[in-house]
């Protein structure tokens, strides 16, 4: 076990140094500079500029610096918003997207879980269609449809809301944008449930649980969610990732503060320093929960190990 | 299979009965406000919750030069001078008068003594001449430096130029001992009054009663009023280049030295304490219209060089506007408080304004309609939803000045030929586009209707008929000499544009336009804005690309300028040195309806050459609640903040656009 982690671990530095430098050359593919814009610069001013933020000096050099600074966890300083350091940004927009995205994948566990297992237990009841059909409908209404119209509802007709912005967690702010967020979450998670609950209430250790005389309530919760539940840990560990390391676009429907809506306009912005630092911060969580989760198997269920 | 399917068609019934009621809940609050757009309670405190646009690159107002930003400068900074509320045009702000000289080539401030910034530090003629200095630092590398070089020697100091000095004589080479069209010296037209030797104030300026002028007889002033000298590039191989170009300077400058232009060079000088004289390189009428512009807004030297570029942050910020920073939550607001300390606190009536930096239209209406924003910036109600809003009572629409235009590659392709150009620009009808849109159309290259007094020309009416025979002539034309749609390259032609606003419905109906008026159909690109931009700079495109300008200043020459060199703003490749000498003239011409009228015959030639081709002038289109006073819809879209209230009298608010022309 010990050693599977270490071997993981290892692995995430050259993955990491992969994606960055991937991230590096890509936004020097891209046309334009951070300071192109509709108004055109006279020559010695992009001169200036250029000197300014060293961009002037061969690739190597950039590149050398670039991985000098990574190694030592500084991503360099914004180039769109002076003197702004991107660990200061990172910092300041990670719990936004972390509060909302926890908010978000819990709701969705608990809802998620709870309408599978239901629906499950169930099978081919109105209860199975009924939460399967809404579920259909979490998948394919995609999240700028369903945010708007939440908003609609909740914000601009009955105004028990606020239709955008955030006002620090918990606050009423954080409902709508939870919720938008999470559906497609719930959806998945309550397929994901019922198909594996499905699959492990007609396995023979349930039978044995049966058997043994326990009550119905103690097989399900004590041995059948404990199988039943493995393919929703797969698909959740990831998807926590993504959650809390910013949304682009709930953020942008409703105007938040977090890291999603950040990372997109540094790209518009072609604010390399915090493009990476962003990518880099998203690459580290997706590794760290795929192996938090590869982990968390051996303990879930006795069959796996390391 | 039968059974499920009955379940999910109740189920999918369900949904849809749920859709249309949310979608008539939908109606039934767009309704229930009639005449204005959402709720209409004023806050409860004395509070403006505003929309600043995207976030702010920085709180410095001398970095950045964008819209959003100028909204939160012009509340955390003053400079000598402040927009109208209405017209825009110069108002007294930190200086409280001005003089010109004769000619506009030296302007003198005087300063009020009693202005202050917010940690209670006075701000004196020494702050503006620290402010503009930093502002033109070729280190600081500001964007919006260009705007400073009517300032003596400005460019050459943000540049990195080099003065040439000759140790022999102990004087300075001369720009007038070496000007390129030295053969006939006659037609040089004599230097600005700023840079001729001081014959006396009086003579200069048109007296003042009861006034003691400043004193002239400084050592600077001097320098300013002595011939302007040869500025050549700090660079050694751009250096190279230019004197290769000119061998007289070149056998003259051997064995001088070379001398960089210093901060201490640029033609700002504090006369005393509330005495500022800023000399110009040329004559510049339209200088003073400039000087609300961020760039020049006064900063504090002391928090500046403690601080460097961390200054900003709010535990360090000193600032100088009627309003002060309380809080800066990055992607989300800035919230500024009145400064007790500015010199007009008086009559500052808001206690807060919240800026949020929200982008999304849609958003931002929302967040109107629910009465949790009091007013938003210019053009943020989306052309589609124009039929709806355009009759609410707390639309804002005025004309702005602002221009849309496509631009020609006159460099290559069919466009490099004039009679192509016009007769892609005849075959628009602009009106048709502006009528569906709700805006103006235009024909020339000036935002008509903006500046009073303008004589301006008018460009090529709508005529496809005329439009088709020059193409014929152009050579598109079949055996018998009539225009054949088929012989038109079209394919060697494309529009490109950025997909941002209102561009794409724009370009969809050109090229319907185009289609049905020649028969012939071209092609739209589309760009992603950073990309799109690039490859305009670069005239790296065929034939046809979108622009847009607005106002830097409130004169025509913010437009016209745009072609007054090759590159830069140019994007077309289009230059006409008799147009450059037409505004140059203009420039010079003291008399305000004279300069008009050689302005008027400049963008006249322009349009001939038809570099562009014209379509809309701008409009504001923004929303605002109607107890939000003392903020209109000016033609610059930039609101001086002081002015602005919230009314709680229902019988003062605004049931429509407010009067502008009290």
């Amino acid at each position: 076990m010990l050693r599977f982690i270490i071997r993981r671990v290892v692995i995430i530095i050259p993955m990491l140094l992969i994606i960055v430098t991937l991230t590096w050359g890509l936004i020097r593919l891209a046309p334009g500079n951070f300071y192109t814009g509709e108004r055109k610069l006279t020559p010695a001013i992009e001169q200036n500029l250029r000197e300014k933020y060293g961009l002037n000096k061969p690739w190597y050099v950039q590149y050398g610096r670039f991985l000098r600074n990574i190694a030592r966890f500084d991503f360099g300083t914004s180039l769109k918003y002076e003197g702004q350091s991107v660990n200061q940004i990172l910092w300041r927009a990670l719990p936004v997207s972390a509060a909302l995205g926890l908010t978000a994948y819990l709701l969705a566990l608990v809802v998620g879980i709870t309408i599978g297992t239901l629906a499950a237990l169930k099978q081919n009841s109105w209860i199975d269609y009924a939460t399967m059909s809404l579920a259909m409908l979490g998948i394919s209404i995609p999240n700028f449809v369903l945010g708007p119209l939440l908003v609609l509802v909740f914000a601009l007709t009955l105004f028990w809301l606020p239709p955008a912005l955030w006002n620090g967690f918990p606050s009423k702010s954080v409902i709508l944008p939870a919720l938008t967020l999470s559906a497609i979450y719930i959806a998945y998670i309550a397929r994901l449930t019922r198909s594996g609950m499905l699959e492990v209430m007609r396995s023979d250790y349930i039978r044995t649980a049966r058997a043994k005389g326990l009550s119905e309530r103690q097989v399900v919760f004590r041995h059948a969610l404990r199988g039943g539940l493995l393919p929703v840990i797969s698909f959740s560990g990831p998807a926590l990732a993504f959650l809390i390391t910013g949304t682009v676009v709930v953020e942008r429907v409703f105007s938040l503060p977090g890291l999603g809506n950040y990372f997109i306009n540094a790209c518009f912005n072609r604010d390399e320093p915090l493009i990476i630092g962003i990518v880099a911060f998203i690459a580290v969580a997706v590794l760290v929960f795929n192996l938090l989760v590869d982990i968390s198997y051996g303990f879930i269920d006795p069959r796996i190990r390391y | 299979m039968l059974r499920l399917s009955s379940h999910f068609s109740a189920t999918l019934t369900l949904a849809l009965l749920l859709a249309m009621s949310l979608f008539c809940a939908g109606c039934a609050a767009s309704a229930s406000n009639s005449g204005f757009f959402g709720k209409t309670d004023p806050p409860r405190e004395n509070v403006l919750r505003y929309v600043s646009g995207s976030e702010p690159e920085s709180l410095d107002p001398q970095v950045s030069a964008g819209q959003n930003e100028a909204r939160l400068y012009m509340a955390l900074y003053e400079g000598l001078i402040e927009y109208d509320p209405k017209t825009s045009a110069p108002v007294p702000a930190i200086a409280e008068r001005w003089e010109v000289n004769k000619d506009y080539s030296e302007m003198t401030f005087h300063l009020r003594q009693n202005a202050r910034f917010s940690n209670g530090d006075p701000i004196t003629a020494a702050d503006f001449v620290y402010t503009i200095r930093r502002g033109l630092a070729p280190e600081f590398a500001s964007t919006n430096a260009a705007l400073a070089f009517y300032i003596k020697y400005a460019q050459a100091f943000n540049e990195g130029g080099v003065f040439v000095f000759d140790p022999a004589s102990k004087t300075f080479l001369l720009e007038k001992d070496f000007l390129p069209g030295e053969e006939q010296p006659a037609t040089q037209p004599a230097l600005p009054l700023s840079s001729q030797p001081i014959e006396s104030i009086a003579a200069e300026y048109p007296p003042i009663p009861e006034e003691k002028s400043p004193d002239a007889d400084t050592d600077f002033h001097r320098f300013m009023h002595s011939p302007p000298r040869v500025v050549l590039p700090g660079d050694e191989k751009k250096r190279n280049k230019a004197l290769d170009a000119d061998p007289k300077l070149k056998a003259a400058i051997a064995g001088k030295q070379l001398v960089a232009v210093k901060a201490e060079d640029v033609g700002v000088e504090a006369v005393d304490n509330y005495t500022l004289r800023v000399s110009l390189a040329q004559q510049a009428p339209f200088f003073i219209s400039l000087m609300p512009h961020q760039f020049f807004r006064v900063i504090h030297r002391g928090t500046v060089e403690q601080f460097h570029s961390s200054w900003t942050d709010p535990k360090h910020i000193v600032t100088s506007g009627p309003f002060k920073l309380e809080a800066w939550k990055p992607y989300d607001r800035i919230v500024v408080v009145r400064d007790p300390m500015n010199w007009d606190a008086s009559k500052v009536k808001l206690d807060r304004i919240v800026f949020y930096m929200l982008v999304d239209n849609t958003t931002m209406l929302n967040l109107y309609k629910a009465g949790e924003l009091d007013a938003m910036y210019n053009h943020t109600v989306p052309a589609a939803w124009l039929e709806v809003m355009g009759s609410m009572k707390d639309f804002m629409d005025a004309p702005e000045a602002a221009i849309d235009y496509y631009r020609f590659n006159t460099t290559k392709g069919p466009t490099k030929d004039i009679r192509v150009r016009k007769a892609l620009n005849m075959s628009l009808d602009k009106t048709a586009l502006a009528n569906w849109r709700h805006v103006k159309p235009l024909t020339a290259f000036t935002p008509s209707g903006i500046f009073p007094g303008y004589p301006q020309p008018a460009g090529d009416p709508f005529d496809p008929e005329m439009a088709k025979r020059l193409l014929a002539e152009a050579g598109y034309a079949d055996a018998s000499g009539k225009y054949d749609p088929e012989k038109f390259s079209a394919s060697e032609v494309e529009m490109i544009t950025n997909p941002d606003g209102n561009n794409l419905t724009y370009a969809d109906f050109i090229q319907a336009q185009w289609k049905q008026n020649l028969g012939a159909t071209i092609q739209i690109r589309v760009m992603e804005s950073k990309t799109f931009y690039a490859a305009q700079a670069k005239l790296d495109y065929k034939g046809i690309s979108r622009f847009g300008w607005s106002a830097d200043y409130m004169d025509p020459f913010t437009f016209l300028g745009l072609f007054y060199t090759p590159t830069g703003n140019n994007g077309t490749g289009w230059w006409d040195p008799k147009f450059v000498e037409l505004l140059d003239e203009a420039n010079r011409t003291v008399d305000h309806q004279k300069r008009y009228e050689i302005l008027a015959q400049a963008e006249k030639l322009m349009l001939e050459a038809q570099p562009i081709m014209p379509i809309t002038v701008g409009t504001t289109r923004w929303m605002k609640k109607p107890y939000v006073k003392g903020m209109y819809p000016n033609a610059t879209t930039l609101i001086p903040w002081k002015w602005v209230y919230i009314e709680r009298d229902q019988s003062r608010w605004d049931y429509g656009v407010p009067d502008m022309t009290e």
